[in-house]
């Protein structure tokens, strides 16, 4: 815990945390100061003035909150006349150009303007003049769709560019209430972050292309999960719906603040990555050319499990702790062989210095951890002593040519777990839908070392299971997630509840994660 | 009524020329500078109670004394020429007619707060200005005033000239230093002040022309024959622009205290034609105006205006006969203000255009009495509530107008138009 100090606010002591501002530091216990331009990725900016502030102790009347470090025994004035004043006159110049047409605005429900319009002003229009007439639907580039109307000049989009992407496409131009925020002529927004200034975008002036218009934000079912778009494991927020007659589908995915790892933002890449989760599932089971029930077909695999002379399982590396953990066991159990080969999740040079890695599995590190065998010669081993080959939801695809599959898999039973459909699908004898990674609950290793945990998001309309389930359903000796959780905490030295795990993760010890990074 | 420590050399001819102005005395103080231990020259330049030209009056030594003392930061100095305030025309002058008293200022000034590298910071607009202060500097490089060694000493100051672009927040100091720096130019949060963290981040120092040219005359003659002119809190002398309506506009230079009507009559031969006096604007557009049985009792300087509710400011004083349109006047200066807000702080950017649409509204003859309460409550709900006092020098002279000549804008929105007598054609 950092050092802590007392201040008075509104006159009631209260303890927070020293050297940051009064924004953050009283915001952490509970208490509001409105602002618009502050960001705690960005720093302060000072331009929308909602914080002002009084403090008591001879410095000028007012002060901006989001600049004022906390100080012990400072007097923080916040519910004053004068101080409520001020909010509500802010309010009125941030409002008297702003279109006041919330409910065709893709961010109401989810507006500052609209949020603070409530809380601290609630007055009406004295706007008797024309408003000051701005640009609409500007299309900026990586899917950012601008409404300059909305705008509020606090700049946080600006300072975004360059401060985190340090690319700058965007600027404030002109002065005054002709002041707009723009892309330079022909060069619109070109970095792999950009939609995180839709997030940051305190009103409705940065949109989505990709989102607006589709939901309404109250409508969405918020959770908490990790984007499996690559080994980062970036802390997301599912924000998913089932609308009348439809699937439980994923309409975006947020960055969710995890200081440890992503801290405020995500990739555009990953933010994209709900399309895959939501499209091209598989949804049926099959068993030769004839659907069948998921029960039906677990049933014809338990005999071809009994049947075989052995087997061998191929882990993916997106799939959670737990679901190794079960198959690892399984498979000792039968003495069936196991790999994790998947080079071709690995897209060379792909990754940056900031957030995206070359890897785009989410749980390679996991793999490692548990002793899995991911290399080429080894998998080559496995199929070629097995008859029966189980596909444990890996894209096999991606690491092998059609031709080498083929000749791989000729004169052997292939079973397939797949949360999606894939062109290996058609040479399974056996083809079971599972669930993918935002419909279970479950954990992973970053390519940090950090374990984090993640829970159930979305509930499909097919009902799948999630691979554990199926493993336990054919005799794994870890049956429930309690189980496989306690196993794993064995393995890695930590209590098996995992209920010790914070919400930011926990950094496994440097040896474990030496194994993880060699 | 005139004196002549600033503009002594204006009237003679050449004076800008080096060859000119060392006859006469220019760089005659460097010998005497370099004696004196920079702390002595900070300590003279506090007690002569020189106070910054600019507009706010800051006593300059005192400025000086918030140096953090080694940083191991270079300090910088920026003289600020942006000059653009509506009805200061002063540093012209100075730039045009006596460059070398500037960089003879210059020299004193970096020498005392150990600056090596000097900007110049002028508006865009002064072209002829730039070219003269140019030439100035390159003469003075040539001839050993700048550069390496100054003046033989084992002291080396190098100037630039930095020209702006044309916006009026410029001059606001902060906003000089982001422009200097090649970004928009937009007032920064203070604190941290310049003089702890100023350009580029490092301390930096930042005076007026005018303030830095006063710097030769008390360094050469000491600061009490700088603290002869003027009033005990106000001393020295300023080049005072007279413009409006009077019978003699022009540049003058005044010691401070001089009662402001008297100055109006007998320095500026008073109100042309004949005309009655209507008000004074006392230093430049951003200063509330004065009444004129208020005008009475004001002196020239910075005490006297406080207590008259208005501010010494750049030291452009405007007199309005009674031909004049308050409203129209009013609208013209919400309108320059409203132009140059940077548009950075939300009260100003948003606040300035409000009350610019409700003055027009007013001056079409379509307003209603409560335009007026509302442009009233809009200057106190922008005022300090933003980074910069740009929005305050545009609410405070409104206020005034608002409250001293309320029935002209009254008249407007009863549809009879202006209430000022007509111009007559002559």
């Amino acid at each position: 815990m950092a050092d802590t100090v007392k201040l008075l606010v509104n006159g009631v002591e209260v303890e927070v945390e020293a050297g940051k501002n009064l924004i953050d530091a009283i915001g952490a216990v509970g208490i509001e100061i409105p602002h618009l331009c502050y960001h705690p990725a960005l720093g302060a900016d000072g331009n929308c003035r909602m914080c002002l502030v009084g403090i008591e102790d001879g410095r000028p009347p007012l002060v901006p909150a989001c600049k004022t470090p906390a100080i012990a025994g400072m007097k923080v004035l916040l519910d004053a006349e004068h101080i409520k004043k001020i909010q509500h006159d802010v309010m009125e110049f941030e409002l008297i150009n702003h279109p006041t047409d919330c409910p065709v605005c893709d961010q109401a429900g989810e507006c500052k303007l609209q949020d603070y319009y409530m809380s601290y002003d609630g007055r009406e229009s004295r706007m008797t003049v024309p408003q000051v007439v701005k640009g609409k639907k500007m299309d900026f580039g990586c899917g950012v769709v601008h409404d300059q109307e909305r705008c509020v000049l606090c700049g946080r989009c600006v300072r975004f560019c360059r401060q985190i992407t340090k690319t700058g496409e965007l600027g404030i131009i002109n002065r005054s209430d002709q002041a707009r925020v723009n892309i330079f002529p022909g060069q619109p927004l070109h970095n792999r972050y950009a939609q995180n200034v839709v997030d940051l975008c305190p009103v409705g002036a940065m949109t989505s292309a990709d989102f607006r218009f589709k939901q309404r934000v109250w409508f969405l079912k918020k959770a908490p999960g990790i984007c499996h778009g690559c080994a980062r494991g970036c802390n997301i927020t599912i924000d998913h719906n089932r609308e009348k007659y439809q699937d439980d589908l994923i309409y975006r995915l947020r960055p969710r603040h995890n200081p440890l790892i992503n801290g405020y933002f995500i990739c555009d890449d990953g933010r994209m990555s709900y399309r895959e989760e939501n499209g091209n599932r598989l949804i049926e089971a099959r068993h030769g050319r004839v659907a069948r029930s998921t029960d039906e077909a677990m049933i014809a695999v338990t005999s071809e499990f009994a049947a075989a002379e052995k087997i061998a399982f191929i882990l993916s590396p997106d799939s959670s702790l737990e679901q190794l953990v079960a198959v690892q066991a399984l498979a000792d159990q039968l003495g069936a062989g196991v790999t994790g080969y998947s080079d071709g999740y690995i897209k060379e040079g792909d990754g940056d210095d900031y957030l995206i890695r070359d890897d785009k599995s989410a749980n390679r590190a996991g793999l490692g951890l548990l002793g899995i065998d991911c290399s080429r010669d080894n998998f080559n081993s496995a199929v070629s002593q097995a008859s029966l080959v189980v596909n444990c939801n890996n894209d096999l695809g991606l690491s092998l040519g059609a031709d080498e599959l083929t000749a791989l898999f000729a004169g052997r039973l292939l079973i397939s777990f797949a949360s999606h459909q894939r062109d290996l699908d058609a040479m399974a004898e056996i083809v079971i839908p599972i669930a993918s990674w935002s419909e279970y609950a479950g954990s992973i290793v970053n390519c940090q070392g950090i374990l984090q945990t993640f829970p159930k998001a979305l509930s499909k309309n097919h009902h799948p299971e999630e691979l554990r389930t199926m493993i336990g359903r054919l005799g794994s000796p870890l049956p429930s997630l309690a189980d496989c959780r306690s196993r794993l905490g064995e393995l890695l030295g930590i209590p098996g509840d995992f209920a010790m795990i914070p919400a930011e993760g926990l950094q496994l010890n440097e040896s474990e994660a030496a194994d993880v990074n060699p | 009524m005139e004196v002549k420590i600033l503009s002594a050399k204006f009237a003679i001819k050449d004076a800008h020329k080096l060859r000119v102005a060392k006859k006469h005395g220019a760089y005659a103080t460097l010998e005497k500078l370099f004696a004196m231990p920079p702390a002595e020259v900070i300590d003279e330049v506090k007690r002569s109670g020189l106070r910054g030209r600019g507009g706010a009056g800051f006593p300059a030594g005192v400025k000086w004394g918030f140096l953090p003392k080694d940083t191991g930061k270079p300090i910088y100095l920026a003289v600020n020429s942006d000059e653009s305030e509506p009805a200061t025309f002063k540093d012209r002058y100075i730039l045009v007619k006596d460059p070398h008293m500037l960089l003879e200022g210059i020299i004193i000034c970096s020498y005392a707060i150990g600056s090596h590298d000097t900007y110049i910071y002028i508006r865009g607009e002064y072209t002829s200005q730039v070219k003269a202060l140019q030439a100035a500097i390159d003469e003075a490089y040539n001839a050993g005033y700048l550069g390496e060694k100054i003046a033989g000493q084992d002291y080396r100051i190098d100037v630039t000239v930095h020209r702006g672009a044309g916006a009026y927040v410029c001059g606001e100091e902060t906003a000089l230093l982001e422009s200097i720096e090649g970004k928009k130019g937009q007032p920064r949060a203070k604190p941290p002040f310049p003089a702890v963290s100023g350009l580029y981040g490092c301390p930096t120092i930042i005076n007026n022309v005018q303030s830095i040219a006063s710097l030769p005359f008390i360094i050469a003659n000491g600061a009490d024959a700088y603290r002869a002119y003027g009033t005990e809190k106000s001393s020295g002398t300023h080049l005072f622009g007279i413009s409006g309506h009077v019978t003699r506009p022009g540049m003058y230079e005044l010691p401070l205290g001089l009662p402001l009507l008297e100055v109006i009559d007998k320095v500026a031969g008073g109100v042309w034609k004949k005309r009655k006096l209507k008000g004074i604007i006392p230093g430049g557009s951003s200063t509330p105006v004065l009444l004129p049985e208020e005008a009475e009792t004001v002196t020239l300087d910075y005490e006297s205006m406080a207590e008259h509710k208005t501010m010494f400011g750049s030291g452009g004083i405007v007199v309005l006969d009674e031909t004049v349109d308050i409203v129209a006047l009013v609208k013209n200066l919400i309108d320059f203000y409203h132009h140059e807000s940077c548009g950075q702080c939300t009260p100003c950017r948003e606040g300035l255009g409000w009350m610019l649409k409700i003055i027009k509204k007013i001056l079409r003859g379509e307003g209603e009495m409560a335009d007026i309460d509302l442009l009233r409550e809009l200057c106190d709900n922008i005022e300090m509530k933003t980074v910069c006092v740009l929005s305050a020098a545009c609410t405070m002279p409104v206020r005034s107008y608002l409250d001293k000549f309320r029935p002209e804008f009254e008249a407007y929105i009863a549809k009879a138009g202006s209430s000022a007598p007509a111009v007559q054609q002559e």
